[in-house]
């Protein structure tokens, strides 16, 4: 094992990371503002990567304008389906107990896997990487997948404009102080369920931008939006739920243990997230950015 | 729990018997119904299973109070206690029936141990999370489990024709209703509502609550682990779809349809449920395709229009009647 193979292993895990923080990042954000945790994030999520893949087949293949447009124009799709989850389901249950909030998201795992079973099939799909992210390139003197790379610049942008947005703009204002008051941000003359309307669809959004992505990287099948969720749970476990920051730390732990681990433990290396959460649950139950009221 | 008067409890009496009566003389009766008779015979055996099924997880959901999304998890361990047990060491069925259970406990207790410390919103992800690992391990260990293919060719032994299967179902599940029952309306039942209905309080009076919940869920999961050595046997087969997340859906939603505040309703709207889809089926071939969007627009609409399910509506109705 030379030097170079580490830093390549370094480089393929973090890009895993980042790909899972975008997703992570929209469901911690939609429970940092809504107070409820949505198991269909995993699902909307594939609905996503499949979208991409559709929508790949009506543009010529392999160009790099194609691609730019999947990310363009997918992500705001699954936005507005968010909008119509938001505004038909979701907004029923805010007031209601934890059981009633989670069956329901649940309800809708099971509707939209469904979904995106009789749409598009079993068969796994794929869109075809533009000509110019699909090889390698040379950093450093070492051969690097270009998609990787292309992941590792665009989850630390994505990661920024969501701290700009939340720290930097009026609209961050609004979104942190629902986070915490609620009420009072209402009596302050802010439309509340517009704001949570938005976050619901910003998050949708990430959960999007993540699937057009991951149609890139690998074969999508039915079973990716289970296995994202469950990582996502990993994440905000780790983290602290409702947390960005910790997402951010709880995606790059588990992107690069799981390559890491992938050298000796093979295909077990999937056992690593179940093992860090089950520790963290040990030693810090609220996460390591969480705090210990829940 | 509403107050029941003697009179409605002395109904229920009479209801139970005559349900039972009804379900002992079934299978005789679909007996000479030739293979349709047959067909019915092994599917009121697989309500009757999915039914303890059901009831096992309503220990955690509607007593306990906590969702949990990953009891398919014990079903599984049951199921491929019994699978591995009677096809690669040779047990006979009734030794293998009962280790499906203390395996299923002993999984539930280490999964247990860890969920129980989170409550609420973080007990649901870590079932579903551990359920998960649990498919992986299972879908991945291919030399033990036989992976994506499962385990086939479970042996039935010689006497155990569908009728005296189904009688032996019918039998262990009034056995485990009845050790439910005690359980429910013992001091550790009471206690484990308490710890629903007020978890300050519970603990204010010293109800050691982790415990008790702990406890709760290593008791429903040997109850689950049980039903799944009964469906291996009854199918002669098991595989990874009996841990797999969607199977878990489904004591959950048998038990908002048949009412989650009453023993014998999960197995109730478990009964529903495959009846639902049988007929479904009959319909057309592909309603099956579209069964998980059935199953969940109905939880959609339990949820938010009926939260006390088919058992909540005929109290209700009872009570108008009555009053």
């Amino acid at each position: 094992m030379t030097k170079e193979f580490y830093i390549f292993m370094l480089i393929n895990g973090l890009s895993q990371g980042m790909l899972l923080f975008i997703i992570a990042s929209g469901l911690t954000l939609v429970f940092g503002v809504l107070r409820v945790i949505n198991f269909a994030h995993g699902s909307i999520y594939m609905i996503g990567a499949f979208l991409a893949y559709s929508v790949s087949t009506l543009l010529t293949g392999g160009s790099l304008f194609s691609f730019l447009v999947l990310l363009l124009i997918v992500p705001p799709m699954i936005a507005i389906l968010g909008f119509f989850l938001e505004t038909s389901l979701f907004r029923r249950v805010y007031r209601q107990e934890h059981l009633v909030q989670l069956l329901l998201t649940y309800a809708l795992v099971l509707i939209l896997d469904d979904l995106v079973r009789v749409v598009w099939g079993g068969d796994p799909r794929s869109v075809a990487r533009p000509d110019l992210l699909a090889g390698s390139i040379e950093i450093l003197g070492l051969d690097l997948p270009t998609y990787n790379v292309f992941i590792l610049v665009v989850g630390p942008l994505i990661a920024m404009g969501l701290w700009l947005l939340l720290y930097r703009t009026r609209a961050g204002n609004v979104i942190r102080a629902a986070v915490s008051y609620p009420d009072t941000l209402g009596a302050l003359g802010v439309n509340v369920s517009w704001v949570m309307t938005s976050t619901f669809m910003l998050g949708c959004w990430l959960a999007g931008f993540g699937g057009v992505l991951t149609a890139g990287l690998a074969n999508i099948d039915l079973g990716i939006g289970m296995e994202k969720i469950i990582e996502c749970f990993a994440v905000v476990v780790i983290g602290g739920l409702g947390s960005i920051g910790g997402a951010l730390l709880g995606s790059l732990i588990i992107g690069i243990g799981v390559t890491y681990f992938q050298l000796p433990l093979g295909r077990w290396a999937l056992v690593f997230p179940y093992a860090l959460m089950a520790l963290v649950l040990i030693v810090r139950p609220w996460g390591l950015f969480g705090k210990p009221e829940r | 729990m509403a107050e029941t008067s003697r009179s409605s409890n002395g109904r229920n009496w009479i209801v139970g018997l005559l349900v039972i009566a009804v379900l002992f003389v079934l299978p005789f009766v679909l007996g000479q119904m030739g293979r349709t008779g047959e067909y019915w015979i092994w599917v009121t055996t697989e309500m009757i299973i999915m039914g303890l099924f059901a009831m096992s997880l309503n220990l955690i959901l509607g007593y306990g109070g906590m969702v949990s999304f990953g009891h398919a998890a014990f079903f599984g361990v049951g199921a491929y206690t019994v699978a591995l047990l009677m096809k690669k060491a040779g047990w006979p069925l009734y030794l293998a029936l009962v280790a499906a259970p203390v395996v299923a406990a002993f999984v539930a207790a280490i999964i247990g141990w860890f969920c129980v410390r989170l409550l609420g919103l973080y007990f649901a992800i870590l079932t579903l999370a551990f359920s998960q690992l649990l498919f992986m391990i299972v879908f991945q260990w291919r030399e033990l489990t036989g992976g994506d293919d499962g385990l086939h060719g479970i042996p039935r032994p010689e006497a155990l024709g569908p009728v005296s299967y189904y009688l032996l179902c019918l039998i262990i599940f009034l056995l485990c209703f009845w050790v439910m029952r005690m359980i429910v309306n013992s001091s550790f039942g009471l206690s484990i509502r308490t710890t629903r209905e007020n978890l300050e309080r519970a603990k204010f009076i010293g109800i050691n609550v982790r415990r008790y919940q702990w406890l709760n869920f290593i008791i429903a999961g040997a109850f689950a682990g049980l039903a799944g050595g009964l469906l291996t046997e009854l199918n002669r087969f098991a595989q990874t779809d009996f841990l797999h997340w969607s199977r878990s859906a489904e004591p959950v939603l048998a038990s908002l349809v048949g009412g989650m505040y009453s023993l014998v309703g999960p197995a109730i709207g478990s009964a529903v449920l495959i009846f639902l889809k049988i007929i479904l089926q009959q319909l057309h071939k592909s309603m099956v395709e579209v069964w998980a969007i059935v199953l969940g627009l109905i939880l959609l609409a339990v949820v938010l229009f009926a939260p006390d399910g088919l058992v909540g509506l005929y109290q209700k109705f009872f009570r108008k009647s009555e009053s």
